[in-house]
């Protein structure tokens, strides 16, 4: 187990110390534009003297060196266009609470969805003729999934708004503006849990335990609540830890269309303004919760499921 | 109830069985039972399967209506996005349409089958402006524009248009939401004096014979026009156009005054190309480097850990990174998004070829010294291709998606190049306006196409799965 846990750590940080030294390097091939916010008033001589001082006239190992010290002291570099000369850690301290808000909101809102609909879902595969659940799931599972979620979004946003008789933005004061960014930031892992909830119970449904129980009597009821859906959620646990550190980050698109104060809008809040280091900051924290959260999702697996074990894997290759 | 599992019933009948052994006892009714002669025909046919593969999967999606249906849309949609420009009485997607005599944009000009816009009856006074052509004539009933915050005089009030007069000129003005004119308590006291704070217009008759002030087309055979050429009066029913030829913008035009038809057509192309481009990509590169990660054993353990490393990060910020460094077009798109989407097919491939690869009839071709490349081509990707196929249907309306997402955060393709990320970004920004059509007519096509795209996927996934062939 400990053996286990040392080598995904160490394979985890040399992930992310390669994701990191290949964002760094592409994003040094971007035009010198966007260290600048004023770059069409200065002149050449200028130009020369403010990136021999960024350091950025250096060879690149020595660059990337520097950048990854800094990463270590907690120094994330300075915002170049977005909001000049202020430091990147102290704008996201800003952002991220709000995301944070937000995303767990709609983290709890999915949860609260996605799971009760998955379980009516597998329930109606159950009985041969109420298959009213199954059928309402599979169109709205159908529809997120099929539908990009740039369009729906844009649609919930605008006839959403003038049902419920509020602004289209989000404002911080008016908690009524808060429902729709919710509701839509929830619709994809609505959907996303219910779908494999009910495709991992009905696989369990189908197993003989179930029969097993069912002959001694036990009541549907306790069958499906007891054994099916503890077996079949024990996948999905794996999902929870990077759904839950993605609430940080907020959703991109959702945030930047209701104008949300958060991680997400600004993201591309400072692609649009060509502010190179902190595309390379977002971007790489973007990737790092994606490593962690997988990482963490992994070992809440092997903490809840007894039936992985370490013992060496007979027969495998 | 929940189904009794059929490993259970099994079990059942085979527990009976052996008490039935176990009991001794002979078949209970002889009569039940009779002798059967040798029959060479039987015999042979059940030496025969007429099982075939791809027969199965064909029958099996036959019988799902939905999946079959959308195919056939999907496929006349498709097979329209080639056959449209070819079509006679079309505009070029990129073509800006101009008034012939104002030279102005027809910007958000709303749907219509026809270019006719209104109708002037019988015996209606036109003014005939200079326009030089043999069929057409560009006539209009506007007056002149009262400049914004001109007094003029109201002779007669009529509820929704007004007669005044300014200076010399005299005419109908409209009174509605748009002039929002400063009319008295009682506006039927006429006359009085009135103005408004835009810029108003003034017609022969109570009624707008214009596009937006612009001049509207006629043909000349249904005006009597006086011999100064300056105006005219219709002698039948006259259908006023906005252009002088008659195919119209069906879908509309956009804020520049280009034909919506054309261009989501156009851009359908464009993200159908995308889509396409992308989906293949990924399965050459998944189905190549999946074979040679599953096959070479001295491989696996390398392209194990750059698995590992590249299906860490998340997709969308390799698309947004890569689209931010390189410059937009449709080879950067097609470029950002399979750079990450072939990982999963190839773990795929990998994975399965591991588990088909030692079985006994490889094994057995191996000895027989049947090729490697047969091997792989005939003996395994078989058993992948349902997979195959529909990881392919899922990637082009997921790289459809992400076109339009792209386009948004201001990464995408630009304007010049018609896109359904393109249109529905302008579209966008007029929904909750009269001109909503922007968005809802490329929304509708697209919807159409991944929702397809998906079903015909997941709907030929399962019919092409052996264990649904019966």
């Amino acid at each position: 187990m400990t053996r286990y846990i040392v080598k995904r750590l160490t394979a985890a940080i040399i992930t992310l110390l390669i994701i990191i030294s290949v964002v760094f390097i592409l994003v040094r091939q971007m035009p010198i534009e966007g260290y600048f916010d004023n770059f069409d008033k200065l002149d050449a001589s200028v130009i020369r003297a403010r990136l021999v001082q960024m350091g950025l006239t250096d060879p690149l190992p020595t660059q990337l060196k520097r950048f990854l010290l800094n990463l270590l002291r907690g120094d994330l570099g300075t915002s170049s266009r977005y909001s000049v000369g202020v430091p990147i850690g102290r704008i996201l301290l800003t952002k991220i609470p709000i995301s944070l808000q937000l995303g767990l909101s709609s983290m709890a809102l999915s949860l609260l969805m996605g799971v009760p609909l998955g379980v009516a879902m597998a329930r109606s595969q159950t009985r041969y003729k109420a298959r009213f659940w199954d059928a309402i799931g599979t169109v709205f599972i159908v529809f997120i999934n099929a539908v990009p979620a740039a369009v729906y979004h844009i649609y919930l946003q605008a006839f959403g708004s003038r049902a419920l008789n509020t602004s289209m933005l989000f404002s911080r004061e008016q908690p009524l503006t808060w429902v729709l960014p919710i509701v839509s930031m929830s619709l994809g892992s609505t959907a996303y849990y219910a779908m494999w909830l009910r495709r991992y119970m009905v696989d369990e449904l189908n197993k003989d335990y179930v029969a097993l129980a069912q002959a001694k009597g036990v009541t549907n009821q306790k069958v499906l609540a007891r054994h099916v859906f503890r077996n079949a959620f024990v996948p999905m646990i794996q999902y929870l830890p990077t759904s839950l550190l993605y609430t940080i980050s907020g959703s991109i698109y959702v945030e930047s269309l209701y104008s949300i104060p958060g991680m997400g809008g600004l993201l591309v809040d400072v692609i649009r303004r060509q502010d190179n280091p902190m595309v390379q900051i977002l971007v790489i924290i973007y990737s790092c919760i994606g490593v962690v959260g997988l990482l963490l999702g992994d070992m809440l697996m092997v903490a809840i499921d007894p039936r992985i074990s370490f013992a060496k894997k007979a027969g495998a290759r | 109830m929940i189904r009794p599992s059929a490993a259970i019933s099994r079990k059942l009948e085979e527990s009976r069985a052996v008490e039935a052994i176990a009991d001794g006892s002979p078949p209970r009714d002889p009569s039940l039972f009779m002798e059967q002669p040798f029959d060479r025909s039987n015999a042979e046919r059940i030496g025969y399967s007429n099982y075939s593969y791809w027969g199965s999967t064909f029958r099996a999606f036959l019988k799902r209506p939905i999946a079959v249906i959308l195919l056939c849309v999907l496929a006349a949609l498709i097979a329209f996005t080639f056959i449209q420009p070819k079509l006679p009485g079309q505009y070029p997607a990129t073509l800006i349409i101009n008034h012939p005599l104002t030279k102005r944009q027809l910007s958000s000009v709303p749907p219509t089958l026809s270019t006719v816009l209104t109708t002037a009856g019988e015996g209606t006074l036109l003014t005939v402006r200079p326009y030089d052509d043999p069929e057409w004539a560009a006539v209009t009933n506007l007056v002149s524009v009262i400049q914004r915050r001109t007094k003029f005089t109201v002779l007669e009030y009529a509820g929704d248009w007004l007669r005044a007069r300014v200076g010399d000129d005299e005419g109908w003005i409209a009174n509605d939401f748009a002039n929002k004119l400063k009319l008295p308590d009682d506006p039927a006291a006429v006359p009085y004096e009135s103005q408004s704070n835009f810029p108003v217009n003034m017609f022969l008759s109570p009624n707008d014979y214009t596009s937006a002030g612009n001049e509207l087309f006629a043909r000349r055979s249904d005006l009597l026009i006086d011999e100064t050429g300056g105006s005219a009066v219709t002698i039948r029913e006259t259908p006023l156009r906005i252009l002088p030829y008659q195919n119209g913008f069906w879908f509309g035009t956009n804020l520049i005054g280009q034909d919506l038809w054309a261009l989501v057509w156009s851009g359908t192309r464009t993200s159908l190309f995308i889509g396409f481009m992308v989906a293949l990509m990924e399965a050459g590169i998944g189905i190549l480097i999946g074979i040679v990660w599953g096959y070479v054993r001295r491989l696996d353990r390398i392209l194990t850990e750059i698995y590992n490393v590249l299906d860490n990060i998340p997709t969308t910020i390799v698309l947004i990174l890569v689209s931010y460094i390189m410059r937009p077009s449709v080879r950067t798109l097609i470029f950002a998004m399979c750079l990450t989407t072939w990982v999963g097919m190839a773990r795929f491939i990998r994975n399965q070829i591991v588990i088909i690869r030692d079985r006994d009839y490889n094994l057995a071709s191996r000895c027989l010294g049947t090729p490697l490349p047969r091997v792989i081509v005939r003996n395994l990707l078989p058993y992948l291709v349902s997979v195959i196929m529909l990881r392919m249907a899922l990637a082009i309306p997921s790289a459809i998606g992400s076109e339009v997402f792209i386009t948004y955060i201001g990464l995408g393709l630009p304007v010049s190049v018609p896109s359904l990320g393109n249109l529905i970004n302008e579209g966008r920004k007029l929904l909750s306006t009269s001109q909503s059509y922007q968005l809802v007519f490329p929304t509708i096509v697209l919807s159409i196409i991944t929702i397809s795209f998906y079903m015909i996927g997941n709907a030929f996934a399962d019919s092409a799965d052996p264990k649904n062939h019966r």
